[in-house]
């Protein structure tokens, strides 16, 4: 079964004075568990608000978006809270962790949410840390993190409690080269060794080398689908 | 929870100088209420503000003798009575014979007021009793001895040993007359009392008076003046038509229009300096809240509900109103220590060590008191104040859209 389902979605922004915009003309997408699927496309193409609607953050003007077979478009907005808690990861360009909690309490924010106790949290944070490489930051806030610390520990937050979907929108872009390619490189890891299912955004050629699939977007319609041979699917 | 304020507690101190800023505020405003609060409490309500004067919270007198000062007017059985009355713990409570007369000295003559007293009894609610300036006190069983007021002593020119002639207005219409000597002399605080009290046993009153075992004015005090008015009712119904039951607010109305409009200025002052506080905090918690818009965007998009951010910014006025707290209560109990020495007012050299004022007897110095309940009182309207103020902010995020917000950086 498809983790995400897009169908026919349209997005106009209005805006008084500027006009409509249309961001996305009417969007098919079907993302399997176990994806590592990235949308390419120029600034403006539609990526952000693409990765928004299949998360929740925000309603399509058109069309349906079905996250676990659930139809986003009925649901209140404590329920998007609530399946954005459980089946959603969230990794954004940048400043993705909250100031005045350690890397690691960051990391069990979303298990705190769930109600996963204090004993367990600590206990797969601390596993995760240790696989990732972050063990030393764990204490540390994130002011006094890199940028590509940061990033690191956006993504073992965004999996630690295990979701169905991790959405990545440019995740490498605040990034240099190496650090950037590292970021991937430990996302590639994270879906070859636990199935993680990512959908990220970019429009570097080289974050695209990894992906497995690539959705090019183009001015709110998709241009192309394409899967790399000897991809994970 | 503990998670909530414990990121409510860290965002406190990101921006400490705002904080407190914040803090210091509330703090300040608590302590200024309370100041003036304690001022005019220790001016209204001290138990020693009464005892100066001999006042009571409560007096019960027999019918028609408030009017007429007529000793046949008078209630039967005082020291029973006064044992049995239902009142609170911690009360104190004195029988009075009361009666006005002249005193005679080899010097001259002064119209007095005799109050026939149980020394004991009568030193619980009138401090005056044992403020001796010369000779001894009263002995209960002292059937010839009297206590003067020292003005009294001074215009009589009398001295401790010496006689004094009470001459009354007896129960039967009579002049009576008794030789009494003079054991001591205190200070009563009052310059009235100071000019015209005649202290002797009750013993002693009744027999010059020609009266049996009873007393005019009973005094109450109670630990809560608070509670005045419901004692007050069941003294009412326990004594029915056998006597008046006066509050101190009936016998004193100056005074409790005073208290009241007193009340109500510590009401304005109030609204006024938290309604600056709570503006303060308004402000700068509105601009905290707004610098953090991604924040929250994040918050509310890895999962949180909007009730979860309302309780962070919730959180965060706990504590700037906790500390503030804190703050408030610590320098006025601070300063009451240093107030119980050196008072924060003194008009003793304009009006002397007391004055009379609208039926009681005012120091000229002002000491600090701040009396729990009331200080707890305007702690809780700090907080409430505080976490009111922080709901139109917590509101504002809880209103955040997350989409935008964390494309706002
Ligand atoms: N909140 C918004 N209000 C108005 N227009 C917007 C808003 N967000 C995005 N847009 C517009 O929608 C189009 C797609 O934007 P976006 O999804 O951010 O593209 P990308 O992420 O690929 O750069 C752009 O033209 C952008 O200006
Ligand atoms: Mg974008």
């Amino acid at each position: 079964m498809a983790v995400v389902e897009v169908v026919g979605v349209k997005k106009d922004y209005v805006d008084r004075g500027a006009g409509t915009t249309h961001a996305l003309r009417g969007v098919d997408l079907a993302v399997e568990s176990g994806e590592f699927m990235a949308i390419a496309g120029p600034s403006g193409s539609g990526k952000t608000t693409l990765l928004n609607l299949i998360g929740g953050l925000d309603t399509p003007t058109a069309g349906s978006v079905k996250v676990d077979g659930r139809e986003l478009a009925t649901m209140t907005s404590a329920q998007l809270s609530d399946l954005r808690r459980d089946r959603i990861g969230f990794v954004f360009q940048a400043y993705n962790l909250i100031p005045v909690l350690s890397a690691e309490e960051n990391a069990e924010y979303v298990m705190e949410l769930k109600g996963v106790g204090s004993g367990a949290r600590h206990e797969r944070i601390e596993g995760l840390f240790e696989r990732l490489g972050l063990a030393e930051l764990r204490h540390k806030r994130p002011p006094k993190m890199s940028g590509g610390q940061q990033q690191r520990v956006a993504v073992a937050r965004a999996i630690a409690a295990e979701p169905a979907v991790v959405l990545a929108d440019e995740p490498t872009a605040n990034l240099d080269q190496a650090t950037g390619r590292a970021l991937i490189e430990m996302m590639r890891e994270l879906n070859r060794e636990r199935k993680v299912t990512f959908i990220f955004s970019t429009h570097d050629p080289m974050v695209l080398e990894q992906a497995d699939r690539v959705v090019r977007l183009v001015d709110g319609a998709v241009t192309s689908d394409d899967r790399k041979a000897g991809g994970a699917l | 929870m503990r998670t909530l304020l414990k990121m409510a507690w860290r965002d406190l101190w990101r921006n400490r100088r705002r904080s407190l800023i914040n803090i210091f505020a509330v703090g300040v405003g608590l302590f200024l209420v309370l100041l003036y609060g304690s001022l005019v409490g220790t001016v209204m309500r001290a138990k020693d503000q009464l005892d100066d004067g001999g006042m009571g919270h409560i007096e019960v007198t027999a019918p028609g003798w408030r009017q007429h000062r007529n000793v046949r007017q008078a209630l039967e059985n005082p020291k029973s009575t006064v044992t049995g009355l239902p009142l609170p713990p911690g009360s104190d409570v004195s029988f009075r014979v009361v009666s006005r007369g002249l005193a005679t000295s080899a010097r001259g003559s002064k119209g007095v007021a005799i109050h026939g007293i149980d020394p004991a009894i009568e030193a619980t609610v009138a401090a005056y009793v044992n403020k001796l300036r010369a000779g001894k006190p009263l002995a209960a069983d002292d059937e010839r001895g009297v206590l003067l007021g020292d003005k009294l002593a001074e215009d009589l020119r009398l001295q401790v040993g010496q006689k004094v002639r009470l001459m009354v207005q007896r129960a039967d219409g009579e002049v009576g007359a008794d030789l009494f000597r003079v054991r001591g002399i205190i200070h009563p605080l009052s310059p009235a009392l100071s000019r015209s009290l005649v202290l002797v046993t009750a013993a002693a009153a009744q027999r010059t008076l020609g009266l049996a075992d009873v007393a005019h004015q009973i005094v109450i005090q109670l630990p809560l003046a608070a509670e005045t008015d419901a004692v007050a009712e069941r003294l009412r119904t326990r004594f029915g038509e056998r006597a008046e039951v006066m509050t101190w607010g009936q016998l004193m109305p100056m005074m409790k229009v005073l208290e009241d409009m007193m009340g109500v200025l510590i009401t304005v002052i109030s609204l006024f300096v938290y309604g600056l506080v709570a503006l303060g905090i308004l402000n700068t918690m509105h601009m905290s809240v707004l610098e953090r818009t991604r924040e929250f965007g994040i918050m509310r998009a890895i999962g949180s509900r909007p009730r979860r951010v309302v309780a962070l910014v919730m959180g965060e006025a706990f504590w700037i109103a906790t500390l503030g707290v804190v703050l408030g209560l610590g320098a006025g109990i601070l300063l009451t220590k240093l107030g119980s020495g050196p008072p924060v007012l003194d008009y003793t050299s304009k009006m002397g060590e007391s004055f009379d004022f609208a039926g009681m007897v005012m120091r000229s110095r002002f000491i600090i008191e701040l009396p729990l309940g009331e200080s707890l009182r305007a702690a809780a309207l700090v907080y409430a104040v505080t976490l009111l103020t922080a709901i139109y902010p917590a509101f504002r995020v809880s209103r955040i859209q997350p989409a935008q917000a964390i494309h706002s950086v």
